[in-house]
């Protein structure tokens, strides 16, 4: 055993302190937050690897979340204090707070300062356009998802369906998952996560070409022709396709079992679902039925980075690590650890990034494919914009409990969600 | 006495107090910092319209209150915590009660009972909420699998909102079981033997004589405390919630811990929050207020 005498243990943290000293002089350190580590940590190590041999004079520090939503309050708490970290990547529903709270900074003379035309990086004006709220570009876009369907084509082949060629549409998939719902022995035909969130509320709505408020934001647009036919819709999926009453969870955990036909929900999940459904079944993946074949679009879900620094050098560390992670090179790593889709044109176009990629995980590709028909996820002005989704969230409860007709839900809904709209003086 | 010797015992008064309050500074101090001015804050908040974020805070009065009056949310979340506590605490007493005196009245395996039963105090509830989660499952839970094998088209537990309430409390009163079975069992040992010997004497021969002429009087403080504390417990009711309904469908199993978590950390409105804190608050203190003024004086003390 080492016998240390009180003075050398007195000079080991100095002596310890003193190259880090002298590293800390050609080095900036950055504190960079995110949220979902069980989903992005492993990206998030990949980049760190790659941008230490391109950056070696950044120090980069992670504070992670469980979730968005507490990412979302960290950042709000930490602004009230003053203790924000350098760059967030927070959900693109949530980064509309943050830029009407004056939070987020404008990117837009960054990428100008790096090319004219920022679409030569990669971001082209699509992509771009998921982070831009407030009249400014508030973040770029790291992450991205849409909406898939999943199904089961050992059941969809019982019910006589072709797995092969799966509908393209609502009407066909309502009428297979029927059959399906038919097979008995607790096998249900169809799942349609319309709870959690509205966004998979907004996919039927997008779908049939419709928006949630009008042009200038003053009302709501939902309670047109168009979300009434997706309320209509979400009906028909209990009356016709005996969709069953779970909740998220226990739907995904049916689906892996082998007792539901098909579930739509986003395409995140494909990883963990390819794991927890083993070899129990043939999984496939597919689009989700186009329903207006010209005004149709998808919301695409994900996170985007927020730069947030203040101190010129780190700020400008900052900036280079989210340009980092949302190059070409650094959203193939992204999509190789987590299964989103690319944020980067460059890394969608050329198959030296993902191509191997796409062709060995075909379950990946339904998603891709859906790509030139998506748009943001709307976020809802005003302070109450997460307050908004959860009153479509309940009246849809109604109509899945047939304890409300879609004229009854959407009156309310469409109440519920003027009053919490910003009011304009 | 004289002066001096006054002054002296003023002095060793004086200095006896110094030390009584030195000695208790540190749990006045936490108490003060850790309890009291979170309180007070949280008080001050239910008057403003702080939203977590917000540049500026302003002075609303009782506008949240009244707010809260009109938020059919809120009512329904608060008429759903009463449908609970209504459900855990009769549920999980009249359990315990009736376990204890089995396990009592047993000559064997007493301590394995104790234990068994008192194996949910100790588990961690979102993990246990997990297990639930898989046994009430509609289509794949082995006690909907059951229910067809008898020919019954089970519900959808946790899905529906007739049963989702259900369904929580029956798994509030699993939580709750084994901590009121230890406390009955606690309260079972103190009864002398002597009081049975004399009620037999007395002609109380019958199991249920004995019962109601010994056993549940001598049970009277045990029986008030677990009251209490059952019914603070279930008010506080939020990990089950939380984790498998997120008080769904349609607030059917929105309790008021949930409500103050989704409107201050989802919805960032704490001043909001701070108002129904207060309501939870004001819920929490009238219990006590309850067991130490009213119940007290009915109760016979062995």
């Amino acid at each position: 055993m080492t016998k240390l005498t009180r003075r050398a243990a007195l000079a080991l943290p100095a002596a310890l302190a003193m190259p880090a000293l002298a590293r800390a002089q050609g080095r900036t350190e950055i504190t960079v937050h995110y949220a979902q580590p069980f989903i992005y940590k492993d990206s998030y190590d990949a980049l760190v690897e790659g941008f230490a041999k391109q950056e070696p004079g950044i120090r980069l520090n992670f504070v992670t979340t469980p979730n968005y939503e507490e990412g979302a309050q960290l950042l709000l708490r930490q602004a009230a204090t003053r203790q924000l970290p350098d760059l967030s990547y927070q959900a693109y529903t949530r980064l509309r707070m943050f830029a009407e709270r004056g939070i987020a900074q404008d990117l837009t003379p960054l990428l100008k300062a790096e090319a004219a035309d920022p679409a030569a990086l990669g971001y082209t004006p699509n992509l771009l356009a998921l982070s831009q709220f407030g009249g400014i570009q508030a973040g770029l876009a790291y992450a991205a998802s849409n909406p898939v369907c999943y199904y089961n084509a050992d059941l969809v082949r019982r019910a006589g369906g072709d797995p092969e060629n799966f509908p393209k549409d609502w009407e066909g998939v309502l009428a297979l998952a029927a059959k399906i719902d038919a097979l008995g022995d607790g096998i249900d035909g169809m799942w349609f996560t319309w709870s959690g969130d509205d966004w998979m509320f907004s996919a039927l709505l997008f779908g049939h070409g419709g928006t949630m408020l009008n042009a200038d934001e003053s009302d709501v647009a939902f309670n047109g022709p168009e979300g009434m036919q997706s309320l209509k819709l979400l009906e028909r999926m209990v009356k016709q396709a005996g969709m069953p009453n779970l909740t998220a969870v226990a739907a995904r955990q049916a689906f892996a079992a082998g007792k539901l036909g098909m579930i739509f929900q986003t395409t995140a999940l494909v990883r963990g679902t390819v794991s927890s459904v083993g070899s129990n079944f043939d999984l496939r993946t597919t689009g989700v039925p186009v329903i207006d074949p010209v005004k149709g679009r998808l919301p695409t879900g994900g996170a985007a980075g927020m730069l947030t620094a203040k101190d010129p050098a780190k700020r400008e560390a900052a900036w280079k690590f989210l340009r980092y992670s949302t190059s070409a090179e650094g959203q193939a790593m992204m999509v190789k650890a987590t299964g989103y889709l690319p944020c980067n044109q460059i890394s969608i176009d050329d198959p030296q990034y993902l191509g191997a990629f796409y062709r060995d995980n075909p379950l990946f590709l339904a998603s891709v494919k859906q790509i030139p028909i998506s748009i943001p996820w709307y976020a809802f002005p005003g302070s109450n914009s997460v307050r908004v989704t959860q009153v479509m969230v309940d009246n849809m409860a109604r109509i899945v409990e047939s304890k409300a007709t879609p004229e009854q839900a959407m009156a309310d809904m469409a109440d519920g969600v003027r009053k919490l709209l910003p009011r304009r003086s | 006495m004289s002066e001096a010797a006054l002054a002296t015992r003023r002095a060793a008064g004086w200095g006896e107090a110094a030390t009584a309050w030195l000695l208790s500074a540190p749990a006045a101090a936490a108490y003060l910092l850790m309890l009291l001015l979170p309180t007070l804050a949280t008080v001050a908040l239910a008057f403003t319209d702080y939203e977590l974020g917000a540049a500026a805070i302003s002075w609303v009065g009782f506008d949240n209150f009244a707010e809260l009056l009109r938020d059919a949310g809120f009512m329904t979340s608060l008429r759903n915590t009463v449908v609970y506590v209504g459900l855990v605490t009769p549920g999980s007493i009249a359990g315990a009660l009736l376990l204890a005196l089995l396990i009592e009245a047993g000559t064997r395996g007493r301590t394995f009972f104790r234990a068994v039963f008192f194996l949910p105090v100790v588990s961690l509830t979102v993990a246990m909420a997990a297990a639930w989660q898989y046994l009430l499952h509609p289509t794949i839970g082995p006690l909907n699998a059951m229910l067809r094998m008898l020919g019954m088209a089970g519900p959808e537990w946790l899905s529906s909102s007739s049963t989702v309430l259900l369904s929580l409390a029956a798994i509030g009163i699993w939580e709750n079981l084994g901590f009121n079975l230890v406390l009955f069992l606690a309260g079972l040992t103190a009864i002398p033997r002597e009081l049975y010997a004399a009620a037999e004497v007395d002609g109380a021969g019958s199991g249920w004589e004995r019962f109601r002429l010994v056993t549940w009087p001598m049970l009277g403080p045990t029986t008030l405390f677990v009251l209490t504390i059952t019914m603070i417990r279930a008010v506080r009711v939020f990990d089950t919630v939380a984790v498998l309904t997120q008080g769904g469908p349609n607030k059917a199993s929105d309790v008021l811990l949930f409500s103050i978590y989704e409107e201050g950390f989802s919805y960032f409105r704490l001043g909001y929050a701070a108002a129904i804190t207060l309501v939870f608050l004001a819920i929490v203190l009238a219990l006590m207020w309850l067991q130490t003024r009213v119940l007290d004086k009915r109760v016979h003390y062995g």
